[in-house]
């Protein structure tokens, strides 16, 4: 018999093969919401809202993005919420071992530098968030740094970050930095202010930003320490 | 050797269409169609029909409109909440209703809802669900109370209690629960307020107020911001500004009269 | 052919059996769009005349469109004929359709009724637009866990009785295994002397051995 029989070879030639079908893993979401910053002469002031959503579903009413780091330094992250999460706890546990080897806790200008390196280190699979530190530093003057994902930093007088940014920074650039303001007196910025135009910035982004709403959480960062106020946003 | 191309005379002309597809493959994204991610939903109830709908349109992650309305009227007899493109649904029921008002003059009649139902799954298929209308139709006729769901691509349902656009799940779980027959008028009104605020604190896509419109027998009550449970809060402060704060770049007057002598004659060649 | 996105799907179980004085026709009642159910309690036996039905699967806007059209037509035809349309030409019409607008429809129709001349009968409209007279026709994304239970138990000269528990049984097992086919029930039994129609509610359905497993 001839071997060549045994063997039907149109199975291996006149198959038609598909195409392959492509499967993609995304690892990132957007889990929306908006945080902002102002740093004041003796003061600085941090606030992010608590929805936690994607798509059209809210995940999560109250899920703070804000979280105190130490004494003196808040640290609000925005985009994806597992990231921010992932992130926070790596650099509270480097402050711990950095208390542990210097008896001191770190300085908010290191802790900004630090963060800058943490996310550099993962350059080529980044933490997807967008962060603001704010806090005083050594002399007790309010300070405020803004990140991209992979660690570009930026020192600020006032930053708004999130789903948001877009709507909430020309405002503040107004109305903290005083922007296309002709003839209005150059007074610092009191905390007073700060807080109102913060609640406004917020409400108003609620207003026509889906992502944004819930509540609301202002962390106020001082030489005497840290408070914080929450306050309610709309919730449609 | 030169080929003469022959402009056609007449006709459609698909080249934009081609273009679009090409520069659509190279990235560019298009302008974003207002969508009314949405919550609408109708019920039957004892003595008629009761229609809901949120007040939210957005574009995007953006609320493009904080109140406007989704509840359309299509016949003295008739109204329809629109879900989807916020042009096609306003634009599908103003088509509908402008016939339907011709049906009724030249019949003498009062027009079925099954009629707008049929003239309505028509266009829609006719279109293969490149209109983005999806709707909730109501109304009471000869026949009685009637209400229907109908899609983008045409397909129709008849059901006691419907709901339509990205909040119709959250309030489709109110109905399924709570729905019962012969619901007395203010029940119905009471349950269609809980079903679209279902929707419009569960769903992002749906917010602000809620639109009421309930059809009897010969009565149509159309109740705008039903409920308005989003009003927003005081501003902490004023944002006017002191006049002279926008700077003035340049400033220059000029004489923008025209003085001509005589009348000049009209060239009329 | 795939769906066009965000289209209302029949993913049905539908069938239709000839028997002694008629046909009986069966459909469960579920309607959806991706994963989310868009209607429970549908009605997919379609009446396109008095004594004619069809059994709609596949796409909800396009079997909707081509049933109103057939149903048109079959109107115009016993008016002018002054006599009740034949299934048979019904479902010349419905493949007309189904045939001509291949390219542009997802529609599997079953089109049953009772005639004059050939008493009852069952018509099979498969997706490329052919048309197959049979016994017992079964159709929709649901039909596929049933045939070997039709075949096996299917039988010629059916009662009504025997028809309807045939009918029901096998659409209650296309229900079980079919993801998208559930809800209830429904029968069409369609006579000379006209249309009966049975419902079977959703937690009436006929019991298997899975069903009764105590764990």
């Amino acid at each position: 018999m001839n071997p060549v029989t045994l063997y039907n070879n149109d199975i291996f030639t006149n198959v038609p093969v598909e195409a392959p079908v492509e499967r993609n893993f995304y690892p990132y979401a957007d889990n929306g919401g908006t945080s902002l910053g102002i740093a004041g002469a003796d003061f600085c002031l941090m606030a992010s809202d608590t929805r936690k959503s994607s798509g059209y579903s809210i995940h999560s009413r109250y899920s703070p993005k804000a979280f105190k780091l130490t004494e003196k330094a808040v640290l609000a992250t925005n985009g994806f919420a597992a990231d921010g999460l992932a992130l926070t706890k790596r650099l509270g546990q480097k402050l711990e071992w950095y208390k542990h080897a210097h008896d001191k806790e770190m300085s908010t200008p290191a802790l900004a530098q630090m963060l800058a390196n943490t996310l550099y280190y993962k350059r080529f699979f980044p933490y997807y968030t967008f962060n603001l530190l704010g806090g005083i530093d050594e002399q007790g003057r309010g300070v405020l740094y803004s990140f991209d994902p992979v660690g570009s930093m930026g020192t600020e007088v006032c930053r708004a970050g999130g789903s948001s940014a877009a709507l909430i920074q020309p405002f503040l650039d107004n109305q903290v930095a005083l922007k296309n303001q002709q003839g209005v007196q150059q007074t610092p910025l009191s905390l007073e202010a700060a807080i109102r135009i913060t609640k406004d910035s917020f409400t108003s982004a609620t207003e026509r930003d889906i992502y944004t709403g819930d509540y609301l959480e202002i962390f106020i960062i001082r030489q005497e320490g840290t408070t914080i106020e929450r306050i309610d946003l709309k919730k449609d | 050797m030169v080929t003469k191309l022959e402009q056609p005379k007449g006709g459609f002309n698909f080249d934009n269409y081609q273009r679009n597809v090409a520069l659509e493959k190279k990235g560019i994204t298009f302008p974003k169609m207002t969508k009314t991610g949405t919550t609408i939903v109708g019920l039957i109830y004892k003595d008629g029909i009761c229609l809901g709908a949120d007040t939210r349109a957005t574009a995007g992650p953006i609320v493009a409109d904080k109140n406007c309305e989704k509840i359309h009227y299509l016949a003295p007899n008739m109204y329809c909440c629109g879900a989807g493109t916020a042009a096609d649904t306003e634009f599908t029921t103003a088509l509908i209703s402008s016939q339907l008002e011709l049906h009724r003059l030249t019949t003498g009649r009062e027009a079925r809802v099954a009629t707008a139902l049929i003239m309505l799954k028509q266009m829609l298929f006719r279109y293969q669900g490149h209109i983005g209308a999806a709707l909730v139709l109501g109304g009471y006729d000869v026949t009685g109370p009637n209400l229907y769901t109908i899609h983008p691509h045409g397909s129709t349902d008849k059901l006691p209690y419907v709901t339509m656009g990205s909040g119709s799940l959250a309030a489709m779980a109110v109905f399924e629960s709570k729905w019962r027959k012969d619901l007395e008028r203010q029940e119905a009104i009471d349950l269609v307020r809980e079903a679209i605020e279902s929707g419009i604190f569960n769903d992002l896509g749906s917010g602000s107020n809620v639109d009421v419109t309930v059809i009897e027998k010969g009565k149509i009550d159309v109740y705008r911001n039903y409920a308005k449970p989003n009003e927003r809060g005081v501003k902490e402060q004023s944002y006017k500004f002191k006049r002279g704060t926008t700077a003035i770049l340049k400033e220059s007057i000029r004489d923008i009269v025209a003085i001509t002598e005589g009348i000049e004659e009209m060239d009329i060649s | 052919m795939p769906l066009k996105a965000g289209e209302v799907n029949l993913g049905t179980t539908v069938m239709a059996v000839k028997f002694g004085d008629g046909v009986i026709i069966g459909a469960d009642s579920r309607t959806t769009t991706g994963a989310y159910i868009a209607n429970r309690v549908t009605d997919k036996l379609t009446p396109v005349h008095d004594k004619i039905f069809c059994c709609r699967s596949g796409s909800a806007a396009d079997t909707q469109a081509i049933a109103d059209i057939v149903r048109y037509y079959l109107e115009m035809f016993a008016i002018k004929d002054g006599e009740d349309p034949t299934v048979q030409s019904a479902s010349a019409l419905f493949q007309e359709l189904c045939y001509q607008n291949k390219d542009n429809l997802t529609a599997g129709i079953i089109v049953a009724g009772w005639d004059k001349y050939e008493g009852g009968s069952v018509y099979i409209i498969p997706l490329g637009g052919s048309l197959h007279k049979q016994p017992f026709a079964i159709g929709g994304s649901g039909s596929t866990y049933i045939y070997g239970y039709c075949d096996t138990a299917y039988k010629e000269g059916m009662t009504r009785e025997e028809a309807i528990e045939f009918v029901r049984t096998a659409i209650a097992l296309a229900i079980s295994r079919d993801g998208s086919s559930g809800g209830c029930i429904r029968l069409a039994v369609i006579t000379q002397q006209g249309v009966e129609r049975i419902f079977t509610p959703g937690d009436k359905l006929p019991k298997f051995w899975q069903d009764e497993l105590k764990l």
